[in-house]
């Protein structure tokens, strides 16, 4: 567990792994993981206007 | 399983689809070497340790295009090739070689300038639809509708001040169904297809489009391994819209996304581009 740099919710680490996005399940922000053990994220790298598919 | 063969995994962040990767390759025994985009440096000697093959899933085309040309550099295969991610990355590219291949696809008209922008427009007729030559998912594309909307497009692009913005890529608005065709080429093989559906004019997935699995026709098919084959092959998601004269590609997307997709067929298609990615590094 850590917390969300954004609302301080708990953030749980199940199943999560290097460099995931997910959104704070309290503040819907996104965060990427930024260490698994322990468990650290960030928020997550805002999109750049070349980012696509 | 691995025998020492090592499937690097380039991205810029980890979505659902990399992590479906990873597990694929995991499942394979393969041995994956985790590339950050925003941490690697690229220098002109080569490095001793290298993976066999670079899965490209960054979502910078910059990044992707750079690395690719690096990787390149030393010898060592990605997925995709450089040249298939400058074309592919690039509208502009990738409408003059669907073209030069005889691929239908949208009128499209390029201008340089927000003077010659507004005559692109004119030349397509309204309505048109404004696209930026890089960076997808929908965003920063416009409907225009009349001379007016036309005009203001035009100087909000030339405002945002990136070089990117001033390219100005004119596309016919293609009357179409309320969806469009999303069809995902590994190799030279068709893994699947899906309708994207909106009441919205943009049926991106990340727009929030719904998804249904579309019949693979042999005409859908022969298309989209055409369009793939036409940006150099490798894996690619060709869009397609079902237009008053038939079928045609508006894109060939380098780095597709899949999550939807193998949620609405159960196609397995990381585990396809794994063993795609194995059969390029032991070329």
């Amino acid at each position: 567990m850590t917390e969300c740099p954004e609302c301080a919710a708990s953030v749980g680490s199940v199943d999560k792994v290097l460099g995931e996005v997910f959104p704070c399940p309290d503040c819907g922000t996104e965060l990427e993981v930024q260490a698994v053990d322990p468990f650290a994220v960030q928020p997550a790298p805002k999109e750049a206007e070349d980012w696509g598919e | 399983m691995s025998n020492g063969f090592r499937l690097g995994l380039f991205t810029t962040i980890v979505r659902p689809e990399e992590k479906a990767i990873l597990a694929a390759a995991e499942a394979r025994g393969l041995a994956v070497e985790r590339l950050d985009d925003g941490e690697v440096t690229f220098g002109l000697d080569r490095p001793t340790t290298l993976p066999d093959v670079v899965l490209n899933r960054s979502v910078s085309h910059t990044r992707a295009l750079y690395a690719a040309l690096a990787y390149a550099h030393y010898g060592v295969p990605t997925v995709n090739a450089p040249e298939v991610v400058e074309l592919a990355g690039d509208k502009v590219r990738t409408s003059l070689r669907l073209a030069e291949r005889g691929i239908p696809t949208p009128r499209t008209v390029v201008a340089l300038s927000p003077e010659a922008a507004l005559r692109a427009v004119e030349q397509i007729g309204y309505p048109a639809v404004l696209k930026p030559a890089v960076g997808s998912w929908g965003r920063l594309m416009a409907k225009v509708d009349d001379a007016d909307a036309a005009e203001q497009i035009i100087e909000h692009k030339g405002a945002l001040g990136s070089p990117v913005h001033s390219v100005f890529y004119v596309q016919e608005f293609v009357p179409k169904p309320d969806r469009d065709l999303r069809v995902f080429v590994v190799g030279g093989e068709v893994v699947a297809a899906m309708y994207r559906r909106s009441s919205a004019w943009r049926t991106n997935a990340a727009r929030g489009a719904s998804a249904e699995e579309a019949p693979i026709t042999p005409e859908l098919a022969a298309l989209a391994l055409r369009a793939a084959e036409a940006v150099g092959g490798g894996v690619l998601a060709v869009d397609l819209m079902e237009s008053p004269r038939g079928l045609v590609v508006h894109e060939v997307n380098p780095t597709p996304e899949f999550k939807t997709l193998a949620g609405a067929t159960g196609a397995d298609i990381a585990g396809k581009i794994v063993d795609y990615a194995i059969g390029v590094g032991r070329r």
